[in-house]
């Protein structure tokens, strides 16, 4: 019926507030794209048939989105007088169950989200019902709690193809004050009080730009809806098309009334058949009903909207390139001015705003322009809709208010990563936005903000990424798209970007060059001040935001050739192979064990690795973080395996004769004296290898024996004395001095050293334990986990009490805890956490608490608490909940108020260690103020020309792994520096083994080594894990995916 | 009327310009130029090519100067590190993906792209080539294009589409797949181009040239059994001593004559001398359909791109064009006949090369109705079908001949002046004024009246037709009679007269097109660069011409009566018929 005064309208909305509240209950399936995607369809056709088959009185409906796209398909059940339920995850299987429920009045309980009470369409309120409070709120599910729903007001919970719905919720009304009781002026005096800016990314003030157009005097002007949504990732117009496609009609006729427009176009994109297809039915009923078209609600104003269908350009979201594209030319934009305002649709005055744009305006003029104002920010009003994805737990659209952090959306919303990983960055604006840093992210949302870290809004597409994702490789991404989508009109765009994707080609190949991130630079900021279009100008943020957070990664890529996250596969063969800091070749000894080459696996290890039995056993096992076999089932232990091959190779009795071989092939002397300052596996690595090439290596060292941590900080039940004892008389048998109980700076000066030797390593280790700031800190039996550790090792009985309170969660608290305990005592770790936040290996974990060592979770330390005697009685602690994640992607401990004290006479504290060597300070080495020398992250190189430093003198706190891969590294570039010539590859060779690739997943569930039983271990520290038993290696090893193994395409270049 | 001025600052100095200027027009005022590349004055505003780029207080990005216009306070710089990196840049990548083969260039030594690299100080291969090699457009019989040489300016498309409104070529592809590219990418010659070669003359490089005949030629020259004869169309003696260096609109009609002798030419004769030709016989057509209520208006027939256009576009009003040949094939026809005839010349032995000012031209010489010669003596001494030739072997354009002077090592400007051999190099000042836009009317009407009136015409300069607007009328009183004749030059203004054609509108009798602007002197084989102020310059020379000729009237030239005495008997005789009017074809537009 057509409708053309108030009455008519109210009583279309009286129909459609039966509908929406009906006196029988109904079932809503959300029916967006997402939701169709995850089965909707097959739900719906589901509930129908149930429904008919039992003859219920049930009303079935199809809804929208309600934008919590991580938990589709979503149902929506409303049984009178109580609230509307949202249940995520859906099946068929659920059918039943639902509809029991609903015939029993009683809600099924399997998949309920959350309940609304009551709800707030902005146009109109609806109270649905109390009760059933064992469920939710909506807003209390973090996914909403933090949102606010302007624009997707109706999204999800209105049936999009019903007119009356939308009338229901108080839809078309603010139409109906425009016309019939507004001025266009007043309409746009409207607008321009409510501060809305551009959704569409730019943010040009709204009520200015109609203000414009209004001023133009024409005989026809047009309206344009920019739905051409382009971005990858980018899906908020989509669903406000599809879950509401009426609010944006009356929005566009609100402002065609305005302008005085009389012809309006949507361009929307082809790949959105569902949104074209909601778009039309929707077109089609407000014609029917006078809203649209001739003389509309009898007003005498008339307006009429078409569709126009885009292919799907990315440059048709320009303004000029949609005009063309529009007027069926192709999509490329012209120069501003003049701007559509003036010159636009064929040659006639225009007005383009993006969906989310049109959306606000029914809003603007139901609340008023204040009411948005008290929402966002002073320059950012109302509401900005984003479409939440990439490693993020939570997916969906979010709308929240303008000036929002970054932070509440990935980690409050978000929920962080859901995985142990980091988030890394946040990429907003998609291919023409840029990267912000996980440090960054309590920016608040806004468009100077975000402009001023060198990325943009956008339309609100927000990809987050973690740990995993190479930022180079996201800049190639985003630059291969913009360039793919580049019209070709203007040169810095269609030639820049085709240059600045062949730069980073070359560096994700391993080719980049240093001149490269200068060129990148230039071509970036010439593309940015000279291209054409939006797209050109703002294409290459993606590169500039990259380059300036995460240079580090470009210059991995450029001078270590090396793709940290393992993503820019020239870079590297197996993942593990990549990740293992000393770059071990673990495929190549997993295969040639396999083939039963158990010498020349030892040796392959041997070369990588000049501690295989020791690392075997302790090592952090990065390998293990990134075996792609972990995307089947597990991954491969590597690590178990390399320990098994050590250990065999020693009982066979033939490990003598392969260090005999290492030894026999040592390059001839070059005379050339090195010093290396400090035992630990970072000197002994960076020793092994300069000795082998000749040098004269002398390692000074301030205890009495080498080994470092691996002697003075891991138990013995962890690695045996016999072991490493081995391994470091093997290095000194290559032929390295070593100079025990001495201290550089005491009994040997470094101008002493810097007269002597040709080179200095620095390869001191980060031992000293960090006190927390507590009070009592200082009591008697408050000790240092390194310390007691240290004690232990040296054979001195500690100085622990019965009752030890362990401070911290990492490998050396665990260590401590476990060591305390072997001596009789009651441990008791505490940590402010919870466990799965724990840094410490999971395996020593899980060991420590077989062993009866006790956690105390989420309890934080304030103060220790002394007896008399100034010796500890207790600690007391705070108790701790869990709060938002947050930018670690754990949550947050928050404290409780509440307090509780344990007893106890020790403590020791492991919150962490830093570097001693006060020599260095005095030598003139610049460090920084945690200790940490500061050394070029490539060269090794310190402020003195002769000085090199590795492991955790530069790092702080590190693997051993990660320290002797350093020190690996260094020994290449000091060989080469003191030769002049490339010999380091001299030091390794070829082995034979095959490189055929399992053709299926072979070798079953993963292996566990035997572990010695429990009652074997009290009171000593006799060796825990046994090893793998030989059945156990064989299977193990054929359980890697082999791959290294690249099947070479020779993919030439077009 | 006096523009307002307003008041700017540039490079820091206040100024007072016009409103509705550029900044580009402003600054360039000032003494500083931008340099420029895509943008070409009167042509093309395509703001592509990012080089023109200055600051503008306040603006987020660099300005393109060329298409934004001044606004009164505007701050700008023209000149600053940042500018000179971003202009410098922008060209680097343009010459990335351009081949560095000047040397062997069509262009080299008049390269719009050599030029702005040495002026921005280009030393290096910054980047490496992105694209893919692509292959030339072979398919078009005057021109030739080399899209690897193309920078993507537009000017080409731009001066198709807006001047021309023939649309023969537009952007194809996106991205680093842009080309310039015709219909389904058929080809230049396979699609609605008229061959005009206005394309040709804006390109800033080689990417599009007209098809080299010269080697050709000079075969021809070397080869002692064959008599070559050139004729020159008057719009070259305007326009080779440009391309010799001279200043522009330089008239060097003797200097060219001495020049083609050198060259080794055995004769030297004038197209203009066959445009008193087309006088009399399109002079005569003209009263011939007034007279018995012929298909009026009646259009000239010189412009082969017109003729083309029309096929192609309006194939509806054909019968509105004067049969008769143009000048170029008139000339072709009559050599290989009358002239072989009287000079017993085997014609089979004789090569009509044609030196013009068009492109278009060597397209019109290849349609298979221009072998009027050959019929006549396949007749006449019974030649065999294989032994066909053309009326006229050769096309040269303007540029093509000033190479070959170049080859020759000839020294032009020092040339002492010669005449044209008789009787083909024997022409009036109305035959001059074919060059210019309006000429072929003017000389029409001084022709026309006397044959019509009987007597002598007292104003012989009919002002009213010259000029460069774009349509341009007159009304004439012819014995009572008044005769409305328009003139219309660019194949836009064309159109728009054919549309008044069509649709029954068209007030006037005779209407005289050609496709360049400016006519022929502007045409597309004429030196580049061709700006307004230079076709201004080459009319000028045209008129100055015209006046110096002692006869000015095509009826009054003594070769012609001779020729009608000799050979033709009468204008719209058989002969004529047979050798100086044709017919055409209906083209369509894919």
């Amino acid at each position: 019926m057509r409708i053309s005064d108030y009455g008519d309208l109210a009583k279309i909305k009286k129909n459609g507030e039966k509908k929406i509240l009906p006196n029988k209950p109904y079932v809503a399936v959300g029916m967006g794209t997402c939701g169709i995607g995850r089965g909707a369809e097959v739900l719906f056709d589901s509930l129908e048939r149930s429904i008919k088959e039992k003859n219920l009185d049930i009303i079935l409906k199809k809804t929208g989105c309600f934008g919590f796209c991580a938990e589709e398909p979503l149902v929506n059940i409303y049984i009178p007088g109580k609230p509307l339920i949202i249940m995520h995850r859906v099946t068929e299987n659920d059918v039943v169950p639902i509809l029991l429920g609903i015939e029993r009045g009683i809600m099924p309980y399997r998949n309920v989200m959350c309940r609304i009470e009551s709800w707030d369409y902005i146009t109109g309120e609806f109270n649905y019902g109390k009760g059933l409070e064992e469920y939710p709120l909506w807003n209390d599910v973090p996914f909403f709690k933090w949102q606010k729903k302007i624009v997707l007001r109706n999204c999800g919970l209105i049936v999009p193809d019903d007119i009356e719905e939308y009338i229901g919720v108080g839809g078309y009304f603010p139409l109906y004050k425009t016309l019939k009781e507004m001025t266009p002026e007043s309409v746009i005096s409207e607008v321009k009080s409510s501060k809305l800016r551009g959704r569409g990314g730019a943010g040009f003030p709204t009520g200015v730009k109609w203000d414009l157009m209004a001023k133009v005097e024409a005989d026809q002007k047009y309206v344009i809806c920019n739905a051409d949504e382009g971005d990858p990732g980018a899906f908020m117009n989509r669903n406000e098309i599809e879950s509401d496609p009426f609010m944006l009609l009356e929005g566009m006729t609100i402002g065609a009334y305005a302008m005085g427009a009389s012809k309006g176009v949507v361009y929307i994109r082809a790949e959105y058949p569902l949104a074209v297809q909601r778009l039309k039915g929707a077109i089609r009923q407000a014609k029917e009903h006078g809203l649209l078209g001739e003389n509309i609600l009898d007003s005498g104003f008339s307006f009429d909207i078409d569709i126009v269908e885009g292919a799907g350009a990315f440059v048709c979201g320009e303004e000029t390139a949609l005009i063309h594209s529009i007027e069926g030319r192709a999509g490329r934009p012209t120069p501003r001015p003049p701007y559509p305002a003036e010159k636009g649709l064929y040659g006639k005055p225009t007005n383009i705003n993006n969906v989310e744009t049109w959306c606000n305006v029914p809003v603007i003029i139901s609340k008023g322009g204040e009411w948005l104002t008290g929402t966002g920010t002073e320059k950012s009003s109302g509401t900005k809709v984003f479409s939440l994805v990439g490693k993020v737990k939570n997916t969906g659209l979010v709308e929240l208010p303008l000036g929002s952090t970054l932070e509440t959306i990935v980690f409050k919303i978000g929920e962080g990563t859901g995985s142990h990983k980091r988030v890394k960055a946040v990429q907003t604006g998609g291919p023409s936005g840029g990267c912000i840093p996980v440090e960054y992210l309590s920016t608040p949302v806004d468009y100077e903000s975000l402009n001023s870290l060198g990325t943009i809004m956008g339309s609100g597409g927000m990809v987050v990424m973690d740990e995993d994702n190479c930022m180079v490789d996201v800049a190639r991404y985003f630059t291969e798209f913009s360039n793919g989508e580049s019209c070709g009109k203007c040169t810095p765009c269609r030639e820049g970007l085709a240059q600045t994707l062949h730069i980073l080609n070359k560096i994700t190949q391993g080719k980049g060059e240093e001149k490269d991130i200068e060129t990148l630079i230039k071509l970036g900021n010439t593309i940015k001040s000279t291209a054409l279009c939006g797209l050109g100008q703002t294409a290459p943020n993606p590169v500039l935001t990259t380059l300036r957070y995460f240079r580090d990664e470009y210059d991995h890529h450029m001078i270590e050739k090396k793709c940290e996250p393992g993503i820019c596969h020239d870079l590297f063969t197996a993942l593990c192979i990549n990740s293992c800091p000393l770059h071990m070749n673990i495929p190549r000894y997993l295969q040639l064990l396999k083939e039963d080459k158990l010498e020349d696996a030892f040796e392959s290890t041997l070369r990588d690795n000049p501690l295989p039995s020791s690392i075997g056993r302790i090592c952090h096992f990065h390998c293990q973080m990134k075996c792609l076999r972990e995307t089947i089932d597990a991954p491969v232990s590597q690590g178990d395996i390399h320990r098994y091959i050590a250990d065999t190779v020693h009982l066979e009795g033939k490990t003598q004769k392969i260090y005999n071989r290492l030894i026999k092939e040592k390059l001839a002397p070059t005379y050339k004296k090195i010093a290396i300052i400090g035992a630990g596996p970072a000197g002994l690595t960076a020793a092994f290898y300069l000795v082998r090439l000749g040098h004269d290596v002398t390692v000074f060292e301030s205890d009495s024996a080498a080994g470092g941590i691996l002697r003075w900080g891991i138990p013995k039940y962890r690695l045996p004395l016999e072991v490493l004892d081995r391994e470091v008389e093997f290095i000194k048998n290559l032929g390295v001095n070593f100079r025990y109980n001495t201290t550089v700076g005491k009994d040997v000066t470094m101008q002493e050293l810097e007269h002597d030797f040709s080179k200095i390593i620095i390869a001191v280790g980060a031992h000293k334990d960090v006190m927390l700031n507590v009070k009592g800190n200082n009591l008697k039996g408050v000790v240092s986990g390194m310390d007691f550790l240290k004690d232990v090792a040296k054979g001195v009985q500690p100085d622990i009490g019965k009752n030890v309170v362990v401070i911290g969660a990492g490998n050396v608290s665990i260590d401590a805890a476990r060591t305390a305990q072997r001596f009789g005592a009651e441990v008791t770790v505490v940590y402010r956490r919870v466990k799965a936040d724990m840094p410490a290996n999971k395996d020593e974990i899980k060991e420590a608490e077989i062993e009866g060592v006790n956690f105390l979770f989420l309890s934080n330390p304030t103060e220790i608490l002394a007896d008399v005697n100034d010796r500890v009685r207790g600690i007391e602690l705070a108790k701790m909940e869990c709060g938002d994640i947050d930018l670690s992607n754990r949550r947050k401990p928050v404290p409780t108020g509440e307090s509780f004290i344990v007893g106890c006479d020790t403590v020791i504290m492991a919150v962490g260690e830093e570097v001693e060597a006060p020599f260095l300070k005095e030598f003139g080495i610049k460090t920084s103020s945690n200790g940490n020398v500061f050394a070029d992250h490539f060269s090794f190189k310190t402020n003195h020309p002769k000085i090199y430093a590795i492991g955790d003198a530069v790092t702080g706190p590190s693997t051993a792994a990660e320290a002797m891969g350093l020190a690996k590294k260094a020994a290449e570039i000091i060989d080469h520096e003191l030769t002049n010539k490339r010999r380091f590859h001299k030091l390794f060779r070829a082995f034979e083994y095959s490189d055929k690739v399992p053709l299926k997943p072979e070798g079953g569930n993963r292996h566990y080594s035997v572990k010695r039983p429990l009652e074997e271990r009290r009171g000593n520290f006799k060796e825990i894990n046994l090893g793998y038993t030989k059945e156990q290696a064989y299977e193990e090893v054929a359980r890697c995916l082999r791959c290294d193994v690249r099947v070479t395409v020779n993919n030439e270049e077009e | 009327m006096e523009k307002k001025k307003i008041k700017v600052t540039i490079d820091g100095h206040p100024y007072e310009v016009g409103s509705g200027k550029t900044i580009l027009e402003a600054c360039n005022e000032t003494g500083v130029k931008i340099p420029t590349l895509c943008y070409l004055k009167d042509v093309s505003q395509n703001a592509s090519c990012g080089i023109c780029v200055v600051e503008v207080k306040g603006a987020k990005t660099l300005v393109r100067s060329c298409v934004t216009g001044m606004r009164e306070g505007m701050e700008i710089v023209t000149h600053s590190p940042q500018i000179d990196q971003a202009r410098k840049t922008n060209l680097e990548l343009i010459l990335a993906n351009h081949p560095k083969d000047c040397l062997v260039c069509e262009r080299n030594g008049n390269c719009e792209l050599q030029d702005l690299s040495a002026q921005l100080g280009i030393k290096e291969d910054a980047f490496p080539r992105t694209k893919p090699h692509m292959l030339p457009d072979d398919t078009s019989l005057a021109l030739f294009r080399n899209p690897d040489k193309c920078i993507l300016c537009g000017r080409c498309v731009a001066v198709c589409a807006e001047m021309q409104t023939v649309y023969a070529i537009d952007f194809t592809g996106r991205g680093l797949r842009s080309r310039i590219g015709t219909f389904q990418d058929k080809g230049l010659g396979n699609v609605a181009c008229t061959s005009c070669g206005q394309c040709a003359l804006v390109c800033p490089t080689a990417a599009i040239v007209e098809r080299d005949e010269t080697n050709e030629v000079f075969c021809d020259l070397y080869d002692n059994d064959k008599i070559v004869v050139v004729q020159t169309a008057p719009a070259i003696r305007v326009g080779v001593g440009e391309a010799m260096g001279m200043d522009e609109g330089a008239l060097v009609t003797g200097q060219m004559v001495t020049a083609l002798r050198k060259l080794g030419f055995d004769k030297v004769f004038d197209t203009q001398f066959t445009a008193d030709l087309t006088i009399m016989e399109e002079g005569y057509e003209l009263i011939n359909r007034i007279k018995t209520g012929g298909t009026l208006p009646m259009v000239t027939s010189c412009s082969p791109g017109w003729i083309k256009f029309i096929e192609h576009f309006f194939p509806k009003s054909l019968d509105h064009l004067s049969t008769c040949k143009s000048p170029q094939q008139m000339f072709g026809a009559v050599a290989k006949t009358y002239y072989a005839e009287k000079m017993n010349i085997d014609p089979r032995k004789l090569v009509v090369v044609s030196i013009m000012p068009c492109t278009a031209k060597k397209f019109e010489c290849k349609r298979p109705e221009m072998q009027s010669a050959f019929h006549y003596w396949k007749e006449k001494i019974g030649l065999a079908e294989h032994e066909s030739f053309f009326d006229v072997d050769y096309v040269l354009t303007t540029r093509e001949l000033a190479k070959m002077f170049k080859r020759k090592g000839i020294d032009f400007e020092h040339l002492k002046e010669e005449e044209f051999d008789k009787p083909l190099g024997i022409s009036t000042g109305a035959g001059v004024i074919f060059g210019a836009t309006g000429g072929v009317m003017e000389a029409a009407v001084r022709t026309a009246y006397e044959v019509l009136t009987g007597k002598p015409l007292e104003k012989i300069d009919l002002t009213a037709v010259r000029g460069f607007e774009g349509i341009r009328e007159a009304e004439l009183d012819i014995a009572g009679t008044k005769v409305k004749v328009a003139v219309a030059h660019t194949l836009k203004n064309a159109r728009t007269l054919l549309e008044q054609i069509e649709e029954g509108k068209s007030p006037y009798a005779f209407i005289e097109v050609m496709t360049c602007p400016g006519g022929c002197l502007g045409g597309g084989g004429q030196p580049i660069p061709t700006t307004w102020a230079i076709r201004q310059k080459r009319a000028d020379s045209i008129y100055k011409e015209d006046k110096l000729h002692a006869i000015r009237k095509s009826h009054e030239n003594p070769a012609i009566k001779a020729i009608y005495e000799e050979f033709l008997v009468e204008p719209l005789g058989h002969k004529s018929h047979e050798l100086l009017h044709t017919g055409y074809v209906e083209r369509g537009i894919f």
